[in-house]
């Protein structure tokens, strides 16, 4: 049951997600509809594609903290330049332009300086927000032109042109990870960056890289942000690095590196959605919502903390379990080796 | 310009490394051929490994240039390294503790791991080794874990394979499969340098031989023009060369039973039961895995025990915990310095009084701290700047002494020491040697642990060897290596023939 | 180890020089005293959480909780004054509420040996939840404050002592004891070695997971105190009273020259750091440049001094290793050279 729920992270969160949506259709019938989907859906992306970024960063053993601000930072670009009449297509190429330097530049403080990826993004964190600021002047942008809102309309299926977007950066995320060597080179360089670099594994370059593709999917979160609510205030994206962190995790993604996948974050995104959405359907008010998060997410820890305890503590016993037989012929012929003459003075060291 | 002919694979010329003050490489050359399997000897801070750090792009040498088939490594990486067809199998392996078996083999390499699966197959087979491709590497054992590296440098197919002690986890009959493997490869051209302590191993399977002391090559040249005194003493010249008889005569003071250990078990050993006296240097030989550290360990209150007791000074020692055992007088030097007996980063005399931090006052007085490190200081002759100084900043062997200075400012009654010269220079190691004597010649009751037969002949007054978790038996001093060894490996035709 | 502390810590004495220098250039009434000392009163509480979380940071932990603590614990005062709990009973209660979030952080830290920063992430968002569900309870709702406290409290926030204002003068006080207990006591230096190498510690003997226990049951505490004072400031208790203290605290410890590996610090430097940060702020403000720009140059200087303390490591490494040998230098070395 515990090796079950530890090597299957993202199983269990899937089946938790079904149970909970069960539950909670039980209790308040009308819950389970497709229309509840959709907005399950359609109010889960922009934090999507920011857990997505993250995750990238997460993966190389690195932290961002940093991608409220290149949303807002990016999204205020967009705004600013479909106000000054650039075609639709341009400014989003702009926008996703200026989130991938905005992580370039974390990127180069962490790989590069040797910045402590948390005290870089930081930094950064505050100095984006403050760009943003001093580029719209400290209003809101207001009265975005029709051509991006109608981005976030409904096709027909209950999802949008965002949704699509969403669902592809899915897709070649997941591929990227899983079936590219480059993908492979982020778990590595997580795992054990000295081991990369024995192997040969440019890891400053992917640390680098993990960055800028944080940069660039947090400035698409701007451009969805944009197309979904119409205008961007000040605070857009405020707060959300810290959501995104902990989708990341309640996702299997260990902040130790090394370990993560798309479908994880991608589950525990929409999880963590349906709850604020189930609160609101259930009545329950809004107010209980950072609450019940926290709760969950600190409960979902602590479980997780002692099933890898109840783990290594299994591995540990079975290591030193000197018994007769099996377990006892590798350390045994281990040191058969050792017979040769000794010539020098540390012998088996 | 030497000899750059085609057949030179790798030409190494007078390459120094420095880190801080202390000189690892002074100005060292060395050449490998095509087919040729080259041993490279040298006792522990000889400086092989850094060199072969060096020749594979890892470290880069403050001096000297390193040719690898004809291009030299101006920006030494290890990507370009591996490029040039070189692959360095370490002497701990480099593991990805998430990822699959197969996954680790293949990592780096342009080929997807399925279809290198069934080449891993095939060369898992050659080296008659049984490992499981999907296994998570996290859960593999050390001797798993370097086949998994010497498969990595196999299925590169590398011109150059480097060797960093390869046997020293293996069985005898994976030994014999890798050398099969080696001699075949050399045969097709690729030159190997091989690391070893093991004379044996290197006179079945190299044919040229280079031997470093202190950072500079004292001998080279072909194998089978040295005999193996020659190459001992090359290797060991100024080092602990005094005959063992010489230095057991005295065991004067012999008091009471200090430290008892009756019937313990624990994680790693079991069953066993010891006695200390006052004065005595009880030296626990034994390979490395034998159980001695875990025992320690477990002694010190580090560890928890399965059952059995210790007492000292008859007084039964139970809820063990390091704080309490030191209050008892029963003090634990670690065998890993850098990773548990020292504070790197803190100033020295906080390290000295590390160990009884309990029992400063709550406001401290950093001037009596430091005048009791100066006491120490002078007494072992520790060679640093100040008191303040990080302990990072000193050689091996003085960060030794720091730590035994913390040890002795517990002042113990029984002291267990692990590995008191690991990655120590000539010189401190005597001081340590005459320091330890001292000790005993005061009542103190030694526990010297070794995996250094002749420092364990050396100093102790008797001699006890633990094997796969048991005390395997007790040799008076004096006793020979070879008794020593036979001993220590012997366990396993009990457990096997 | 310690030339170098010392060394930053009158790095960061000059940039504050320097901020005054300029700011008093640009808008001299920037320097004078009064509006100095009552400027102070807008960003001392960063300061109150900000000296306690170098402890924990230099103990190897780190601890982003205390930023909707501060709330949560105004709001426990609020609640308890608002049923009519005496006053000196209510501040025990906001007090208490504070040691307890610390004790559980650091419990469920020991618990599931989760990195604590995922730990005080999750009680983060609890502690803002269990803030807002509180005043929820006694109706104010959203994020309404409590208010109608007591004359007397109120007033603590606007008291002057020999014309210093009293949370200044308080913060002061707690600086002092914290220089005592950090850099005097046998606490401080285990402080020190447990974050420099838990492993050494717990072969040492050292109480490894007390010490710990101990820097975040301070936090705690001393997020209460500054939710208390920024009830009493604004004169009413609210649930996001503290949010905007996060960033700005980490980064004065940072700045201050805490490492975030741990085991490296001081308090005096987080204390002047609090105070570049807080006239930063405050000058560019007179300066006129708009409050949003200034959040920019804050971040900016972060980074900036940051990059600059490593940058200025690694050209000492140039020199001494010389150019060859620094082409493969790796991270641990950078690292162990800030050092």
């Amino acid at each position: 049951m515990f090796e079950l729920f530890a090597r299957n992270r993202v199983a269990s969160l899937f089946a938790i997600t079904i149970l909970t949506f069960g539950i909670i259709g039980a209790a308040a019938p009308g819950f389970l509809s497709g229309n509840t989907i959709a907005v399950v859906m359609a109010n889960s992306l922009v934090l999507m594609l920011i857990s997505f970024g993250t995750m990238l960063v997460i993966i190389t053993r690195n932290i961002d903290v940093s991608s409220g601000s290149v949303l807002g930072l990016s999204a205020a670009v967009l705004g600013l330049a479909l106000n000054a009449g650039i075609s639709l297509p341009l400014a989003i190429g702009l926008c996703v332009l200026v989130g991938a330097a905005a992580g370039a530049l974390n990127g180069a403080l962490v790989a590069g300086l040797g910045v402590p990826s948390i005290v870089a993004t930081l930094g950064t964190l505050g100095l984006y927000r403050g760009l943003m600021l001093t580029l719209t002047g400290g209003r809101w942008i207001e009265a975005l032109p029709q051509s991006i809102k109608s981005l976030a309309s409904n096709l027909g299926w209950g999802g949008s042109v965002l949704t699509i977007i969403v669902l592809l950066v899915f897709a070649g995320l997941w591929f990227f990870l899983r079936r590219t060597r480059s993908g492979g080179y982020f778990f590595a360089v997580g795992d054990n960056r000295e081991a990369a670099r024995h192997l040969g594994i440019p890891a400053r370059w992917i640390e680098f890289s993990a960055f800028v593709g944080a940069g660039a999917c947090a400035a698409l979160a701007g451009v969805v942000f944009a197309a979904q609510i119409g205008f961007i205030p000040n605070q857009a994206g405020n707060g959300i690095e810290l959501k995104a962190i902990a989708a990341n995790v309640l996702g299997g993604v260990s902040l130790l590196g090394g370990v993560g996948s798309a479908v994880g974050v991608f589950i525990s995104v929409i999880f963590l959605t349906a709850i604020d959405s189930a609160l609101v359907f259930l009545r329950i008010p809004a107010f209980w919502n950072d609450f019940i998060a926290g709760a969950i997410l600190l409960s979902v820890l602590m479980l997780d903390g002692r099933i890898r305890l109840a783990l290594d503590k299994r591995i540990r016993a079975k290591r030193y379990a000197i018994g007769h037989g099996g377990q006892n012929a590798k350390p045994a012929s281990k040191e058969k080796a050792a017979e040769s003459l000794h010539v020098s003075s540390e012998a088996t060291r | 310009m030497a000899s750059d002919d085609a057949h030179t694979l790798i030409q190494v010329r007078d390459v120094w490394k420095r880190y801080g003050p202390v000189s690892v490489l002074k100005g060292v050359s060395i050449c490998l051929r095509a087919g040729q399997i080259h041993a490279l000897l040298g006792g522990n801070g000889a400086g092989k490994s850094t060199l072969m750090k060096v020749i594979a792009g890892l470290v880069s040498p403050n001096d000297g240039t390193v040719v690898i088939g004809g291009e030299r490594l101006e920006r030494p990486s290890a990507a370009k390294a591996q490029r040039l067809g070189l692959y360095l199998v370490p002497q701990e392996a480099h593991i990805f503790g998430n990822q699959t078996v197969l996954e680790n083999i293949c990592m780096g390499l342009a080929k997807s791991p399925s279809q290198l699966r069934s080449r891993v197959i095939e060369l898992i087979k050659q080296l008659s080794v049984s490992l499981d491709l999907d296994a998570q590497a996290a859960t593999l054992e050390i001797a798993d874990r370097q086949i998994v590296e010497i498969l990595r440098g196999l299925v590169r197919q590398a011109r150059v394979l480097i060797l960093d002690e390869p046997t020293s986890a293996l069985t005898p009959h994976e030994v014999e499969a890798l050398f099969a493997r080696m001699r075949a490869l050399a045969a097709k051209g690729v030159g190997i340098f091989f690391i070893s302590h093991k004379l044996r191993e290197i006179r079945e399977i190299c044919h040229d031989i280079s031997v470093l002391r202190d950072g500079a090559i004292v001998l080279s040249g072909a194998l089978g023009d040295y005999g193996d005194d020659q190459i001992v003493t090359a290797m060991t010249r100024a080092g602990t060369g005094a005959s063992p008889a010489a230095s057991t005569a005295v065991n004067a003071a012999k008091g009471e039973a200090r430290l008892v250990i009756d019937n313990l078990s624990g994680e790693g050993f079991r069953s066993v039961s010891l006695s200390l006296s006052g004065g005595e240097i009880a030296g626990l030989a034994g390979v490395v895995g034998a159980g001695r550290t875990e025992l320690a360990e477990t002694v010190f209150g580090l560890r928890r025990a399965h059952g059995g007791s210790i007492s000292l000074d008859g007084k039964v020692l139970d809820k063990r915990a390091p704080a309490r055992c030191v209050d008892a007088g029963l003090v634990y030097l670690p065998e890993d310095r850098q990773q548990y007996g020292l504070f790197l980063d803190a100033p020295l005399y906080w390290n000295a009084s590390s160990y009884l931090m309990h029992k400063l006052p709550f406001m401290l007085s950093p001037k009596r701290e430091r005048e009791a490190f100066s006491r120490f200081r002078d007494a072992m002759d520790i060679k640093c700047e100040s008191a303040e100084q990080p302990a990072r900043r000193l050689s091996g062997g003085n960060q030794q002494k720091v730590l035994l200075a913390k040890c002795l400012a517990a002042k113990p009654k029984v002291l267990i020491l692990d590995e008191p010269t690991r990655g120590v220079d000539v010189a401190a190691r005597n001081d340590i040697y005459a320091l330890v004597r001292t000790l005993a010649a005061e009542g103190v009751a030694i526990l010297l642990i070794s995996s250094d037969f002749d420092e364990i002949v050396h100093l102790s007054d008797r001699i006890l060897v633990m094997a796969f978790g048991e005390l395997e038996g007790t040799l008076p001093a004096g006793s020979s290596v070879d008794a020593i060894g036979k001993l220590a490996f012997g366990a396993r035709e009990h457990a096997h023939v | 180890m310690k030339r170098l502390v010392l060394r930053w810590e009158a790095v960061l004495v000059l940039i504050l020089i320097l901020e005054f220098v300029v700011f008093g250039l640009i808008n001299p009434r920037f320097l004078n005293p009064s509006n100095l000392l009552y400027g102070t009163s807008d960003f001392i509480h960063i300061g109150i959480v900000a000296v306690p979380l170098t402890l924990v940071i230099i103990g190897g932990g780190i601890d982003v909780s205390f930023a909707s603590l501060v709330g949560l614990c105004a709001i426990v005062f609020g609640v308890a004054n608002f049923f009519g709990v005496p006053l000196p009973l209510s501040i025990l209660a906001a007090l208490a509420a504070g040691v307890c979030a610390g004790a559980m952080n650091a419990a469920i830290i020991h618990f599931s040996k989760i990195q604590p920063l995922v730990v005080t992430l999750g009680s983060l968002y609890l502690f803002g939840g269990a803030a807002t569900v509180l005043s929820g309870a006694v109706g104010a709702g959203g994020y309404e404050g409590i208010g109608n406290f007591p004359g007397i409290f109120t007033e603590f926030g606007y008291l002057e002592v020999f014309g210093i204002p009293a949370m200044l003068i308080l913060f002061v006080i707690m600086a002092l004891i914290f220089i005592v207990l950090l850099h005097f006591t046998r606490f401080g230096r285990s402080v020190y070695l447990v974050g420099q190498s838990e492993n050494a510690a717990r072969y040492s003997g050292l109480p490894v997971e007390r010490i710990q226990t101990v820097t975040y049951l301070l936090t705690g505490l001393c997020a209460a105190i500054a939710g208390l004072m920024l009830s009493s400031y604004f004169g009413s208790a609210r649930v996001d009273l503290g949010t905007a203290t996060l960033l700005p605290a980490i980064t004065a410890a940072v700045l201050g020259g805490a490492s975030i590996y741990g085991g490296q610090g001081s308090v005096l430097g987080t204390v002047i750091a609090v105070f570049v940060i807080g006239f930063l702020q405050q000058g560019l403000q007179m300066a006129g440049v708009p409050s949003q720009v200034s959040s920019a140059l804050s971040g900016g200087l972060l980074v900036g001094v940051v990059a600059l303390r490593l940058g200025s490591a690694m050209l000492a490494g140039f020199v001494a290793r010389g150019n060859k040998a620094m082409a493969a230098r790796s991270r641990p070395i950078v690292e162990e050279k800030i050092k």
